[in-house]
């Protein structure tokens, strides 16, 4: 049954992993062939990373067999997969943030003299490697300093400086720009041009459309089956990602905005701590009921200052917030949420969510000191337990062991459901929703979607801050771009295009002068 | 729950399975010392002591051994000799006067074992009853007779400008401090100078402390040549003080501290070795002083100065044994701690008492 | 056949349970290891009399043990509490000391207050003292960010050091023994506890030290269990301690959350202190010395062992206290109490790996798990070859 054809550099077959109350790969086949690239889709939970942990070492099979170059070989961890040219750029990367660029790439295999690091050796073949594929980057900044792409380029860096030849690239695009997705994919190309050959975990179907030569596709668990991409439709991906149609574009109702915003910001300036550079600068807009308002921009542009400052997790050096009538500019983030303001934060694993707590106590983060909840001090765990199992069933939250599993081995998507549910489980009146489908597959942005609709149809006010110009232009009314902090346009969003939001977001373009 | 279920069988089986394999039976130590405050190597009570169990049972071939208590309380003193007694010991020495109250219980508990209670005398916790029962005998020295010697030493030796630094006035600190005075009058007197000068001082612990070496320090600074550090670890303060000078010296207390600092010129020992070998051998010859409350002086050898660790220049051995001898023919009146309210009132024309609050 | 759950072979609380007998054990083996190294004719014996505790003594070893337990247990709690809350209280000795003193002044001198009541209001003052200087770390930790590790050592320092001195500026000081005086009056009760733990001594009852401090302590670990797993406050206290971001997201104010934590595990190495230290004539006095106290330090390693878990720190003060009193015991022997404190210290810092056994077993599970999966592939196959045939 074995099939030792060395077309393919990696095979693997049969393989089976179990978790505690989960199957997270069942009898999975899947085979790289040198050179090409492979995508590897899938939903949220449907195994794509845990295959992956498997062939990067990081877990081992159950069952199954993987062979390289036709031979068996055994993974035990991500060193013996280096050692077999495996490497892996993870969705949240491993490097160490007040590292350079250089050390980075050169850590754990540094070249040294007498015991002392030899770096301009290193440096020479860094830049060698990194001006063959097109990776600009600046090897002596500090990583903490550089944007989110680079640290991805410095990521590749790594596995091409390990003179991997098997390239895992796992979710890369969840966290660039447009402009930035687009470099991503050139790279891909020339570097599988170079018979480098590469796996690309995703689920972003056009993107898929865009690089791969074929594509396995996995669902709950199970290989649905290896397709030559140039033959499939993106429909017809999705649909045997997800089992059944998705509608790619949602019906939306016209917005009937009330006349009075929900949420008012007056000349919000929030200044960096560091140097006191404004950080936001000087913005104003209101969100009224029924509308989905969106701040599109280039991560990094104030967004997350902005979206901390409304929330109260950052102090407001000046200008006001408003919710209706009240001013909320001192005010604590608990204040704001018992006047009906809810959060999705950015990042789920640093804001949204304890991850050791469990689902029901995650679930309860917004609400637990209130009655039933609590009673005289204690908490009431038959009715976090209950309401945890209101939002999992409504928001499709799926986690091993009910509302009792700890959120920390829920699967990514799951980990944002679980937070979108509970932000949203209630009907807030004033919904922040930041970046909100970041990481999710189709369905379940699909889904999100549609409940955001059907929150503003239902006359709540929600303020989308997004970096995907589908989502911008797929489900806001109105559109503010954000640039180094300051607001260059304020669109209506049935009357733009993404070139032309892309060239405000660059900040090339501005409002006022090209109007 | 399910840690506390882990945790609570993890104890249980420690607890169970153990003393099945510790039932066999132990060896017995006949003589036993349990120790006070600080390890069997603090160069004072409990070596001492230490010293003189060992050599008797290593002359006599017999089993001995120390148990240290867990912690120090009455409680736990009285605890660790009644592991000696059970571990088979038909003595006890117990050293420090921290055991009056565990050995004036023990006495009562454990009729047939000899306990030798060192610098003090059994009494129930609230001092209300002083009682030695004929299986006990209490060991307490003359200080002053000690104190009286160095004093006499130094003077002789040429100095004169003096100081004594005690931990605490407490009655066994006191008698050294004026038997200190004296001996330096005693020598002045044979000497026919006058002029001598005593600083005195009570620190008010018995811990080393850096008040008191700047004290000790400011009295070098101000000409006094040797201080008399008096009382357990506070003598490592004026050691310090002392090396930090160019010649100045200091005396030490209790046992021969002379391997403590280069700077120590000699030591008011007290005979911890001689008096627990003494104790033992008359346990061993069926002459057990029981009841007794021993006063140690010159003449059972309970003082004295250790003359070959001595750094003396003028002062010979000769000179020691004969004022030594003239302690013990009771030639030497002294006055004790009751004697005297204060050190001042030991001042004369030829000493002067500068007693320093 | 392909959803089939996988049956654990281990339940999760044998997990836990194998995981602390194992490293109980491994800190045995290592301390046998030393025993055969310094007298190898009595290793064996000695392990055993190491292991049976406090057993050695009868009855009241048994009773000595839980005595020495009873500080352990609170300090355990007070160092457990704060590592739930995401902070390393290291500054228990200080507390402790600080509390101890506080009940000591009290029990000198409020004599107002009828004898059955004094310890009582003793060790509230202890309480109040060990919180206040739990809250001073919390103070700088939460206002000015200074690190609570660093603000509790000097706290250590700054209150043996004030608690010396005032001890002897103050009527509780015995100038003959270097101590404070004898709390007869203040003294916590035996609470019935004399009558069960003794030995008979000829005519004698010798009763342990342990009093009623045991059940305070005991009742103190249920009540931090039940705050912090069954109330708000609980529930805000862990969330600071396992996320910080998220629990400022939710609201929680954190400043109060570590002010608070600081405050009550002060307040309950106070207690320790409180009640190792009210006791009468023949039982502990503060020594006036510059040594941070052993029991506060001591609460680390419990604290470890217990997991932090305060119904688990209950046993692992249990333990703890057990092997020390085993390590008396062993004085029995040729051993010298130098060697049996490393002996002792060495077992217990063993059995505090802990976690890190519990790791292991979770690794070597899982190749079981596997193994034996395989196995029962390799059964179907086989089945299924011989339908074939």
């Amino acid at each position: 049954m074995q099939n030792s054809n060395a077309e393919f550099i990696i095979e693997m077959h049969g393989v089976t992993k179990d978790f505690p109350g989960i199957r997270a790969n069942d009898d999975v086949t899947l085979r790289l062939r040198r050179g090409e690239i492979h995508a590897l889709l899938g939903e949220n939970g449907a195994g794509k990373s845990t295959l992956m942990s498997i062939l990067f070492g990081l877990y081992k099979p159950d069952k199954g067999v993987i062979l390289k170059n036709g031979k068996p070989v055994s993974i035990a961890s991500p060193n013996a997969a280096n050692a077999l040219g495996i490497g892996m750029v993870h969705q949240h990367f491993k490097l160490v943030h007040n590292f350079t660029a250089l050390e980075n790439i050169v850590m754990g295999v540094e070249t040294t003299r007498y015991g002392l690091l030899r770096t301009d050796q290193a440096r020479r073949q860094v830049v060698a490697l990194s001006e063959k594929y097109g990776l600009s980057i600046d090897p002596d900044a500090k990583i903490e300093d550089v944007t989110v792409g680079m640290q991805q380029r410095v990521e590749i860096l790594k596995m091409l400086y390990r003179e991997n030849e098997i390239l895992i690239f796992d979710e890369p695009t969840a966290v660039l720009t447009p402009q930035e997705i687009g470099e991503l994919m050139k790279i891909m190309k020339s570097l599988a041009a170079e018979g480098k050959s590469i796996l690309f975990i995703t689920h972003k179907l056009n993107e898929i459309k865009q690089v791969a030569e074929r594509c396995t596709v996995l669902r709950k668990g199970r290989t649905v089956g290896t397709l030559r991409v140039a033959d499939t439709s993106i429909e017809m991906m999705s649909e045997l990602m997800v089992g059944r149609k998705v509608e790619f574009d949602l019906t939306k109702n016209p917005a009937k905005p009330t006349a009075e915003p929900l949420l008012r910001v007056e000349r919000l300036t929030v200044k960096s701590k560091h140097n006191q550079k404004p950080l936001v600068n000087d913005v104003s807009f209101v969100v009224r009921g029924g509308e989905i308002v969106c701040i599109a921009g280039i991560d990094g542009n104030g967004q997350r200052e902005l979206a901390h400052a409304l929330t109260g997790l950052t102090p407001v050096d000046a200008g006001r917030i408003f919710i209706g009538d009240k001013e909320i500019t001192h005010s604590t983030a608990r204040a704001r949420n018992l006047l009906g303001m809810s959060h999705i934060p950015e990042d789920r694993h640093t804001y949204g969510l304890v991850l050791d707590y469990t689902v029901e106590e995650n679930m309860a983060l917004k609400s637990y000191f209130r009655h039933p909840f609590q009673r005289h001090g204690f908490l009431s765990f038959a009715v976090m337990r209950g309401h945890a199992e209101r939002l999992m069933r409504a928001f499709d939250v799926r986690a091993g062991q009910g509302p009792a599993t700890r959120a920390r081995s829920l699967s990514g998507g799951n980990q944002q459901k679980a937070i979108i549910a509970r932000e949203m489980g209630e009907l807030p009146n004033i919904l922040i929703a930041v970046q909100p489908t970041r990481g999710l597959d189709v369905g379940a942005i699909e889904y999100i979607h549609k409940r955001l609709l059907a929150a503003r149809d239902e006359g709540k006010a929600i303020l989308l801050i997004s970096l995907e110009l589908d989502e911008v232009l797929n489900i806001s009314d109105r559109v503010h771009v954000i640039h180094e902090g300051a607001f260059t346009a304020n669109l209506d969003a049935a009357k733009t295009t993404a070139q032309e939001l892309g060239l405000y977001m660059a900040g090339t373009r501005a409002k006022g002068a090209n109007a | 729950m399910k840690r506390l279920l882990s945790i609570m069988l993890t104890v249980l089986l420690a607890a169970s399975l153990a003393p099945a394999i510790a039932t066999a039976s132990s060896e017995t130590y006949e003589l036993a010392l349990v120790t006070d405050l600080g390890t069997i190597d603090d160069r004072s009570f409990n070596q001492g002591s230490w010293e003189g169990l060992v050599q008797y049972a290593e002359e006599n071939g017999i089993s001995y051994k120390y148990y240290q208590p867990k912690e120090q309380s009455d409680d736990a003193y009285l605890d660790s000799i009644q592991l000696a007694v059970e571990s088979g010991a038909k003595l006890v020495v117990t050293p420090g006067f921290l055991f009056e109250t565990p050995v004036f219980i023990a006495q009562d508990m454990y009729p047939d074992v000899n306990f030798v209670l060192i610098d003090g005398n059994p009494h129930s916790a609230d001092y209300a009853e002083y009682r030695t029962e004929s299986n006990a005998v209490g060991i307490i020295y003359a200080e002053e007779q000690s104190g009286f010697l160095a004093g006499y030493a130094v003077v002789k030796d040429g100095y004169t400008k003096l100081g004594f630094m005690g931990g605490m006035a407490v009655p066994a600190v006191v008698r050294f401090g004026y038997g200190f005075v004296q001996g330096a009058e005693y020598a002045a007197k044979e000497l026919g100078i006058d002029g001598v000068s005593v600083n005195y001082h009570y620190t008010g612990a018995f811990a080393a402390s850096p008040e008191a070496q700047a004290l000790a320090a400011t009295w070098y600074n101000d000409g006094v040549e040797v201080i008399f550090g008096c009382g357990g670890k506070l003598g490592n303060s004026v050691m310090a003080a002392a090396e930090a000078a160019a010649d100045k010296w200091v005396v030490g207390v209790d046992v021969d501290q002379s391997s403590e600092s280069d700077r120590v010129i000699t030591s008011a020992v007290k005979g911890l070795r001689e008096s627990v070998y003494q104790a033992i051998d008359a346990a061993y010859k069926g002459e057990f002083p029981g009841g007794e409350a021993w006063v140690l002086g010159a003449d059972r050898q309970g003082v004295g100065l250790p003359m070959e660790a001595s750094k003396f220049t003028a002062f010979t051995q000769d000179d020691y044994d004969a004022i030594y001898a003239k302690l013990v023919a009771g030639e030497v009146s002294l006055k004790k701690d009751a004697d005297a309210e204060s050190a001042d009132e030991l001042s004369s024309d030829i000493v002067t008492v500068t007693v320093v609050k | 056949m392909t959803n089939r759950k996988r049956v654990n072979v281990f339940g999760a609380g044998f997990t836990s349970a194998l995981s602390s007998i194992i490293a109980i054990l491994v800190g045995l083996a290592v301390g046998f290891v030393i025993l055969l190294a310094t007298n190898p004719a009595q290793a064996v014996r000695g392990v055993g009399i190491i292991a049976s505790g406090g057993f050695n003594g009868g009855m009241k070893g048994v009773g000595q043990a839980l005595y020495y337990a009873t500080p352990l247990i609170l300090t355990g709690l007070s160092v457990g509490f704060c590592f739930k809350t995401g902070l390393f209280n290291i500054g228990a000795p200080g507390q402790l000391i600080v509390g101890a003193f506080a009940g000591i002044w009290v029990g000198a001198n409020a004599s107002w207050i009828p004898s059955p009541l004094l310890w009582l209001a003793a060790l509230l003052a202890a309480a109040l003292a060990g919180a206040l200087w739990g809250a001073i770390p919390g103070l700088f930790k939460a206002m000015l960010n200074v690190h609570e590790v660093i603000a509790c050592i000097m706290c250590n320092y700054i209150g043996m050091y004030a608690v010396n001195y005032l001890i002897k500026n103050s009527n509780a000081y015995d100038p003959l023994k270097n101590q404070t005086i004898d709390m007869t009056r203040a003294a916590i009760p035996k609470a019935g506890l004399d009558k069960i733990f003794y030995s008979l001594k000829g005519r004698f009852m010798d009763a342990s030290s342990v009093n009623g401090g045991i059940y305070i302590a005991l009742a103190l670990a249920v009540v931090m269990y039940i705050i912090l797993n069954k109330t708000v406050f609980g529930y805000e206290l862990k969330a600071c301690g396992l996320n910080r971001y998220a629990s400022k997201y939710a609201g929680i104010q954190e400043k109060r959350s570590i002010l608070l934590s600081l405050t009550i595990a002060g307040s309950l190495s106070g207690i320790a202190g409180g009640l190792m230290y009210l006791a009468p004539a023949g039982g502990l006095h503060i020594n006036v010395v510059e040594t941070l106290s052993a029991q506060g330090f001591n609460g680390i390693p419990v604290a470890l062992l217990g997991l932090s878990n305060p119904i688990g720190i209950i046993f692992s003060a249990l333990f703890v206290a057990h092997i020390d009193q085993g390590g008396y015991y062993l004085q029995r022997l040729e051993y010298m109490p130098q060697i049996i404190d490393i002996i002792i210290a060495v077992i217990i810092y063993f059995s505090a790996f802990a976690l890190l056994m519990r790791q292991a077993i979770g690794a070597i599970q899982s190749r079981l798990n596997s193994r034996s999966a395989k196995r029962r592939e390799g059964l179907a196959d086989a089945q299924e070859a011989s339908k074939h045939d």
